[in-house]
């Protein structure tokens, strides 16, 4: 079986329910009652497709403003971002305007991109036309979902899409940043800690069955960016506030060396 | 250093070759351009070979040091290849990129370093810890830990091998290379990593193991060789990581004014529970410092972090997302202001297997702790929604702030010094009660003591009570006492005080006598005075009366004692006495015996003085005894010797005549004392007679004396 790990980062303003939405799809998906205790920021759950287990990495990020500027750490190596943005505040709909074109300007490796307009059962306080959310999608090549929180509402094909998304990047070979690996069984190549574990092969064996019919599951074009070559070999940046990146003046001659 | 300033400042002219040949220069190569930095060294080069004597004087211009011909000719080769690629990079870009952007070299001075270091004593730790060659506690526990691994023992071998491998290779660049880059180093090692891995995945050695096995054997990869080197990766001497964590560490000092209401988390700082929850998490956070290995500083972030969504959770009531978390990871970091902060995550970033910071939940919060860090170096009045001139004199320190933080601080002190002192104070109540109950104790011993005594005392008495017994004297004895004395007609030559005192008493007895006992009482009288007059030799008449019939035994015994009275009233000579002539005495008087003793206590002063007379008195006895049988042989013994001890003294003076006769004692000297004596007596008459409770006698006996002679 093929395997596929991707790093999924989960952007949004603050209060859209971003977090909301990754608990409620991990609890759905565990069938259990109880919502997840500790960590509930970080989650890896497995989806299997077909033939390909694909493991999902889901970054939740901090969406308040103040911290935009740290967001490129986040998504730094991600291979997919589910946007999130609330259909009864206009603004948080902007707001992901702006996010996507930060993603466009630092993101090199191409990255499937997941529109969820949330807050579904609030329809009476729309104020982000569906129309309008899902052009804007098509043009920056990502697929539209809407989804409730309140109500469970498409929030399992927000992921399943991902996921696929995931599976046609592997297949493209565009993104080295994306583990693809030959897998028997369990996981290769993986050191994480998995939270949570999802099989969603019930699902994934019965392609046609209802939760793949849906009205706005599209797949979305991945972004082609200037498709740097990356080494493969693990390097890695170094962080982008890091000292050494200012040039400095002048330099304490060195008299000896110690070492 | 102090004038190392952003790129931005620096002038066109600070950037041109040192040498002045208008090309840039560059920091790696000591200002100089590339050329003139390749002509230099070469020049030095020269010089070293010329003489090695000066070698050390070269390597101040910032070549190499310390090493051994055959070292600086490999190092000639492998610098001479870097050389050659730097001049290539520099060529192609001549405004370097950031990544490519050379590190600078000995920043600071190897002195200063060292100083540095010395400041961080775990550094210096594990310095010494890490001394090669010599089989550390890490070393041999990671032997064990090898042993412990599920591989084959080829795999084995081959894990070990390609852990000395990558150890041999960062000691060979940490000491041939003049020009250090520390994400040289990172790649070598990161190239390690992915052949390691690729041997374990590929390997025929590997082949059987399992693919959990496989993981352990890269993580022990990973941590053997990152803890074996730490000392010589962990923020180098050519990076600046350690200005890094000092400029990091003001920063948060200086903020030390932020609550978190300024970064919107839903920390209550005031509350007990979540303090001590921020607390675990601050110490997991500082506790990063720790730890050697890459791995385990990640493990220590994750703790730290799930510690913080405790926190979040309790004072939420509810999972908390990345919007709540990051502020409160900002807020921790800021509370615990960690050690060498920036060290840590370099060490971290460079060092460790890559994929761990990119993905996994380790990498999750490795990247939130990053994020919290950049976020507090680049903080702004606008990150925290406060007034441009408030964060300015915040930060200046102008306006005096005070967080609940710190006032929880304060107060939790303050709170945990009442409760250090009341600790004390239970502890001093304790020991006080202790006390408290061990007088009591003692007290109730002491009485319970006293309870013994006096009851024991009392079962004494009761056993043996004091009662002092009128001195009687048979009636017939007197009489016959007094017949006798009459018969011999020798009162005149009594002479003694006794006799003198008893002149009297006798005379008005003989008179009595010689008027044929007409009476009972008078009789009684007369022998009461007696007794007085005598209670001093004889105050228990009854035990003289048993003792008596060992008189002729004393007498060959007087010499041993005082006085024949101390031999009859001493207990122990009693019943020393009485064993030796058992048949005589009566077991059962011991205990009048031990009464007698203990009433004549008083008396035994006053007889002392007269053991001249008491002495000589036993031989009246003998004397007695010659007239004795003349009188009365058939009268029992006791009734006898009763009478014999009353006349023993009245007969002294008879004695005394015949002390000499005897020839055992000697005249006694204390005779010219026998007037003191006698006043004496005479004082200690009334006091017994108030024991008789009868006056009469008293006056009878004060007034008599003349009568007699009247009489007479």
């Amino acid at each position: 079986m093929r395997g596929i790990e991707g790093k999924v980062v989960v952007l949004g303003s603050r209060g859209v329910g971003k977090s909301r939405l990754v608990i409620k799809y991990i609890k759905n998906a565990l069938h259990r009652s109880e919502e997840p205790t500790i960590a509930v920021s970080f989650f890896t759950c497995n989806i299997i497709l077909e033939n390909v287990k694909i493991k999902l990495q889901i970054w939740d990020t901090a969406g308040q403003e103040r911290f935009r500027a740290v967001a490129p750490m986040y998504y730094r190596n991600a291979n997919a971002a589910i946007l999130v943005f609330d259909m009864t505040q206009y603004k948080t709909f902007t707001e992901i305007k702006s996010w996507i074109q930060e993603l466009h300007r630092n993101v090199q490796d191409p990255m499937i991109l997941t529109l969820v307009g949330n807050k579904m059962d609030m329809q009476s306080q729309r104020a982000v036309s569906r129309d309008e959310a899902y052009l804007f999608a098509s043009s920056i090549g990502a697929t539209y979902f809407e989804t409730s929180t309140e109500t469970d509402q498409g929030l399992e094909q927000v992921f399943l899409s991902t996921a696929m998304g995931l599976v046609r990047l592997a297949d493209e070979g565009k993104s080295h940043s994306l583990r693809s690996f030959e897998s028997s069984d369990s996981l290769a190549y993986t050191n994480s800690n998995t939270a949570f574990s999802y099989t969603a092969a019930a699902l994934a064996r019965n392609p046609d069955s209802a939760a793949f019919r849906l009205p706005y599951v599209h797949i979305g074009i991945p972004v082609d960016g200037q498709d740097v070559k990356a080494t493969g070999e693990g390097r890695l940046e170094t962080p982008s506030w890091a000292i050494e990146h200012i040039a400095l003046g002048e330099v304490e001659k060195p008299r000896w060396c110690c070492y | 250093m102090a004038n190392r300033a952003p790129m931005l400042r620096i002038g066109q002219q600070d950037l041109k070759c040192r040498q002045g040949c208008g090309y840039y220069g560059n920091t790696q190569f000591d200002g100089l351009c590339s050329k003139c930095f390749r002509e230099r060294n070469d020049k030095q080069r020269k010089k070293q070979r010329a003489s090695e004597y000066h070698e050390a004087a070269n390597s101040a211009g910032g070549s190499i040091e310390r090493r051994s011909p055959q070292h600086s000719l490999s190092l000639d080769r492998v610098k001479k290849k870097q050389q050659q690629q730097q001049q290539h990079e520099s060529d192609s870009s001549p405004v370097a990129t950031a990544s490519t952007m050379p590190r600078k070299k000995f920043t600071v001075p190897a002195v200063l370093q060292k100083t540095l270091k010395n400041t961080f004593p775990a550094a210096v730790a594990q310095q010494q810890q890490h001394q090669p060659r010599i089989p550390s506690a890490t070393e041999s526990q990671f032997m064990l830990q090898l042993r412990q691994l599920r591989l084959p023992d080829d795999a084995k071998r081959k894990l070990k091998s390609e852990i000395q491998r990558l150890d041999h290779e960062i000691r060979k660049y940490m000491n041939n290379h003049s020009s250090k880059n520390v994400d040289e180093l990172s790649d070598l090692v990161q190239n390690a990593y992915t052949r390691f891995a690729d041997i374990v995945h590929n390997d025929a050695r590997f082949e059987i193991a399992t693919n959990e096995d496989r993981e352990s054997a890269i993580d022990f990869f990973e941590k053997v060789v990152m803890t074996q080197n730490h000392n010589l990766l962990f923020s180098p001497y050519f990076t600046t990581d350690e200005e890094s964590d000092i400029k990091v560490q003001k920063r948060i000092r200086q903020l030390s004014w932020i609550t978190s209401k300024h970064l919107d988390c839903s920390i209550d700082e005031v509350n007990a529970e979540a303090r001590d929850l921020v607390y675990n998490a601050i110490s997991e956070l500082v506790g990063i410092d720790s730890y050697y290995s890459p791995q385990e500083k990640l493990l220590c972030t994750v703790r730290c972090c799930r510690h913080i969504f405790e926190l979040l959770k309790s004072s939420k009531g509810g999972p908390a997302s990345a919007d709540d978390f990051l502020p409160a990871l900002i807020f921790v970091v800021l509370k615990a202001n960690p050690v060498r902060l920036h060290s840590n995550l370099n060490f971290v970033n460079r060092f460790t297997i890559a994929s761990r910071v990119m993905s996994g939940e380790g990498g999750y919060y490795f990247t939130n702790l990053c994020s919290a860090i950049a976020f507090i170096e680049n903080l702004n009045n606008e990150s925290l929604s406060i007034g441009a001139d408030e964060f300015e004199s915040l930060m200046s320190g102008a306006q005096a702030f005070s967080t609940p933080w710190e006032s929880a601080l304060l107060a939790c002190e303050s709170l945990h010094l009442i409760s250090e002192n009341m600790k004390c104070m239970e502890q001093l109540q304790k020991r006080n009660t202790a006390i408290s109950n061990g007088i009591k104790d003692f007290e109730r011993e002491l009485l319970e003591f006293q309870r013994e005594v006096t009851e024991k005392v009392d079962t004494v008495m009761a056993k043996a009570p004091l009662t002092l017994l009128p001195i009687k004297t048979p009636p017939h004895l007197i009489a016959q006492a007094r017949a006798h004395l009459a018969q011999d007609g020798v009162e005149a030559a009594v002479g003694h005080y006794s006799s003198n005192l008893l002149s009297g008493a006798h005379n008005q007895h003989s008179l009595i006598a010689a008027k044929g006992k007409e009476k009972e009482k008078p009789v009684e009288e007369a022998q009461l005075e007696a007794s007085h007059t005598l209670s001093l030799k004889d105050t228990s008449v009854s035990s003289v009366g048993r003792l008596s019939p060992l008189h002729h035994q004393l007498a060959q015994t007087d010499q041993l004692f005082a006085s024949p009275l101390f031999n009859n009233y001493t207990p122990f000579d009693a019943v020393s006495l009485l064993e030796e002539s058992s048949e005589h005495a009566d077991v059962l008087m011991l205990g009048h015996e031990f009464q007698g003793g203990l009433t004549n206590i008083n008396y035994d002063f006053d007889l002392s003085d007269q053991s001249g007379d008491n002495s000589v008195a036993d031989d009246p006895k003998l004397n007695l005894d010659e007239f004795d049988p003349l009188a009365q042989r058939g009268i029992p013994k006791a009734p006898v010797v009763a009478e014999t001890s009353v006349l023993d003294t009245t007969l002294d003076s008879l004695i005394d005549s015949d002390v000499p006769a005897t020839g055992v004692l000697l005249p006694s000297p204390l005779k010219p004392e026998v007037a003191n004596y006698r006043g004496f007596s005479n004082f200690d008459i009334p006091s017994i007679s108030c024991n008789t409770g009868d006056f009469s006698s008293l006056n009878q006996d004060v007034n008599d004396p003349g009568q007699p002679t009247n009489n007479k």
